[in-house]
């Protein structure tokens, strides 16, 4: 067995339990019952998500694709930081 | 091998469609329009991930800015000058 | 490559342990703990182990230094970015009150808080 069957082997392996993973990410995002928490649960998704376009970069050998990872998780994090200044804006009364 | 490739990616974009209409769904419904702005996010960027996974990678590169960064701001902005939930 | 390998099956691993715990906790600022988990542990180290697979791979032509360059750029961004933005998120939830501290022993900071409010 070759070095890429190899490798091609073991991302088909990981892909089913990051399916399940993101399911349960999914679950919790849609159905959290404060917005902390759903916001909480799409910060954590999406750096995982990013983590997993590196691993599919490789398995469908199209390297240029890597380039959506980095604005993804800039992006995401900016969700997160404009969420908790509403809040913050509205709790010291401004 | 290639077999198994297509149905994960299937069973991946068939997860991202269906998370996608769900939220839309509850972001319609939804009377706090703050869990509205977050529902929408995850709308786009589950579109974003199909674009992704379709080959069009200098879409996402558009998408994701505008859909996860720009709306949600403006959208918050908006909603702090006014009123948070939706009246009758 | 096979190190690469290693660090990958170790993000898998710390990825379903984060949703399984991201799911099954009772309280926001019990989900912190998972979701740090589920970030440095479920994306930081995949992505170094991303590279190294990209390092070592030869099909992928010469665009494997810019596949590996840049997943090492991302690492280093979410080490950075994700404990800012839950510490930013943290605090925001217990400052406006959105979250309640439902199981609690003590709060030493609502405590403070109120007294130095007067």
């Amino acid at each position: 067995m070759s070095l890429e069957q190899q490798v091609t082997l073991f991302i088909l392996a990981v892909f089913p339990l990051y399916l399940l993973a993101f399911t349960l990410y999914i679950i919790r995002a849609i159905r959290g019952p404060t917005i902390p928490d759903s916001v909480l649960a799409i910060d954590a998704l999406s750096f995982d998500i990013a983590a997993f376009l590196a691993l599919l970069s490789i398995l469908y050998r199209s390297p240029i694709l890597i380039s959506c990872a980095v604005v993804l998780s800039l992006w995401v994090y900016a969700l997160d930081v404009y969420v908790s200044k509403y809040f913050e804006a509205r709790d010291m009364g401004d | 091998m290639i077999v198994v490739l297509e149905v994960f990616t299937l069973a991946l974009l068939t997860l991202f469609a269906l998370t996608s209409v769900v939220a839309a769904y509850l972001a319609i419904r939804e009377r706090d329009l703050v869990r509205a702005v977050v529902f929408s996010a995850i709308q786009s960027s589950m579109y974003a991930l199909i674009y992704y996974v379709l080959m069009a990678p200098d879409i996402v590169l558009v998408y994701i800015p505008v859909s996860v960064g720009l709306i949600p701001a403006v959208l918050l902005f908006v909603i702090k000058k006014t009123e948070r939930y939706e009246g009758e | 490559m096979y190190l690469g390998e290693i660090l990958v099956a170790i993000g898998v691993f710390c990825d379903l342990a984060a949703s399984i715990g991201m799911l099954r906790f009772p309280n926001f600022y019990v989900r912190l703990h998972a979701a740090t988990v589920g970030t440095i542990g479920g994306a930081f180290v995949p992505l170094i182990g991303v590279a190294l697979i990209a390092l070592g791979a030869e099909w992928l032509g010469t665009y494997r230094f810019f596949l590996a360059g840049a997943s090492i750029i991302t690492a280093i961004l979410i080490v950075i970015l994700a404990p800012v933005g839950t510490h930013v998120l943290a605090r925001a939830a217990h400052r406006a009150g959105v979250v309640a501290v439902k199981p609690k022993v003590v709060d030493h900071l609502e405590e403070d808080r109120a007294r130095i409010k007067g």
